[in-house]
């Protein structure tokens, strides 16, 4: 049984910081450069999350580490009770970030590896040296016991080769690789053509790495897509139908202003200024996205009660409509 | 006699707004008082839900209590055959023992 939303977010993605050493072909965010808030003003966002039992806050967008009172901030959050997690590209974890990251009190920390190759690496984030940093990130972290992903966008420079990525994620000791499908957003939406794949080659990649998630059990593959549902392999727990924005996650930018997530550039409100749990609650936005309707060839589609028309930020960033068949999305009118 | 200890790694949250309307229709002696998910689990990427009964178990579940103790306040908060819940509740330890979610000693 699907639920349309809990009562509040389980997870929040948090851009604490617009600001990045890196400038990757993919990025979301790099043409969208919001000021940051204060530490008070942070402190002020983490007392809502809190008061309102969001159980995780996760730290993104820029590079986190950029922010100087990320520690302090951490520990703040984690004293109110929020499990915090951090995407990292790595490049600034040395030994002794390595030892503040243990020391304020992350879940875990998620860092950037795109590819097994360090040239492919390096040439995709665009940063000579960046694979054998996050490299050293990994390890470091992993020598103090902090709990460790590695995270990956999947598109053209890796589609093939994620057995690889999983490896070499398991070299390190990481509990989860997570293999998140490349969005069309931001950097990605101007270097689609060369990053996104087709239908057909992301109907390949899932019906290879879904049987790999089924046997392997030393490291957890993680991959969120709604359209999953096409190869009958959804999430069998899963509470809420298509993708989880706005029904189990939302996104804050670095300004404050609140999106269902990253990708959907739609504000639906500020953190500071609105009242959290009537947006949560109230938001036109949020509303559509909980209730979709399926339009083109998602009409009469028997799955589209599961994967509801697929992912939402990747339809607006193509077809501007929320409403439109996930361009991913390789079903036909026969499979219907 | 069994002691369960909750997994560590679960990150959980009682839905205080679910779980009212849930005691809410107990209190009404409505029968779907218990299909609605009250309590969220986080487990390893996974987000799982118990209903109210599964929620009253979980939270008491402290590594202190074992199964009679938690079954005896069952049995109360719920006016149940004292006999009966025992069994209950022992099926429900063994059920998420068997998903990683406590382990039982």
């Amino acid at each position: 049984m699907t639920i349309t939303h809990l009562a509040s977010p389980v997870t929040v993605n948090w851009g604490i910081t617009a600001r990045c050493n890196f400038v990757c072909s993919h990025c979301f965010s790099r043409l969208d450069q919001a000021p940051e808030l204060s530490s008070e003003d942070a402190r002020r966002v983490v007392d809502i999350l809190a008061d309102h039992s969001v159980m995780f806050l996760n730290y993104g967008t820029g590079e986190p580490l950029l922010r100087k009172d990320l520690f302090e901030l951490t520990a703040y959050a984690t004293a109110k009770g929020l499990k915090v997690t951090m995407n990292s590209n790595g490049s600034l974890i040395d030994e002794a970030a390595a030892d503040r990251i243990r020391d304020a009190g992350f879940h875990g920390v998620g860092i950037s590896i795109d590819s097994a190759d360090p040239a492919t690496h390096d040439a995709f984030r665009r940063m000579p040296g960046s694979f054998d940093k996050a490299v050293r990130a990994a390890r470091l972290l992993r020598e103090r016991g902090v709990p460790l992903s590695i995270s990956s966008v999947i598109c053209k420079i890796n589609h093939t080769g994620f057995p690889e990525l999983v490896s070499l994620a398991r070299s390190f000791g990481a509990h989860t690789i997570d293999l998140h499908n490349f969005k069309c957003s931001g950097m990605g939406g101007l270097n689609k053509d060369q990053l996104d794949l087709s239908p057909d080659e992301w109907k390949a990649f899932y019906e290879s790495a879904v049987p790999m998630r089924e046997s392997v059990t030393d490291i957890d593959i993680a991959f969120d897509d709604p359209i999953l549902s096409l190869l009958g392999a959804e999430d069998k727990a899963a509470l809420v139908s298509g993708s989880v924005c706005g029904k189990l996650s939302l996104y804050v930018k670095p300004d404050g202003e609140i999106t269902p997530c990253g990708f959907i550039p739609i504000t639906i409100g500020h953190i500071l200024r609105d009242d959290f749990g009537t947006m949560w609650e109230s938001s036109p936005v949020l509303d559509h996205l909980r209730h979709k309707s399926a339009t083109g060839k998602c009409s009469g589609c028997s799955k589209f009660s599961a994967c509801l028309g697929g992912c939402t930020a990747r339809a607006l960033a193509v077809y501007g409509s929320l409403e439109a068949p996930d361009p991913h999305c390789w079903a036909e009118e026969a499979e219907k | 006699m069994m002691r369960p200890e909750r997994n560590p790694a679960i990150v959980w949250r009682l839905e205080k707004k679910h779980y009212d309307e849930a005691w809410e229709a107990a209190r009404n002696d409505e029968e779907d008082f218990d299909d609605k998910g009250v309590l969220t689990l986080m487990i390893k990427g996974g987000i799982h839900q118990l209903n109210l009964v599964g929620a009253e178990i979980w939270t008491r579940i402290d590594g202190t209590k074992d199964d009679a103790a938690i079954a005896a306040e069952m049995a109360e908060l719920f006016g149940w055959e004292p006999g009966e819940t025992v069994e209950a509740v022992r099926a429900f330890l063994e059920g998420i023992a068997s998903r990683g979610w406590v382990t039982l000693s």
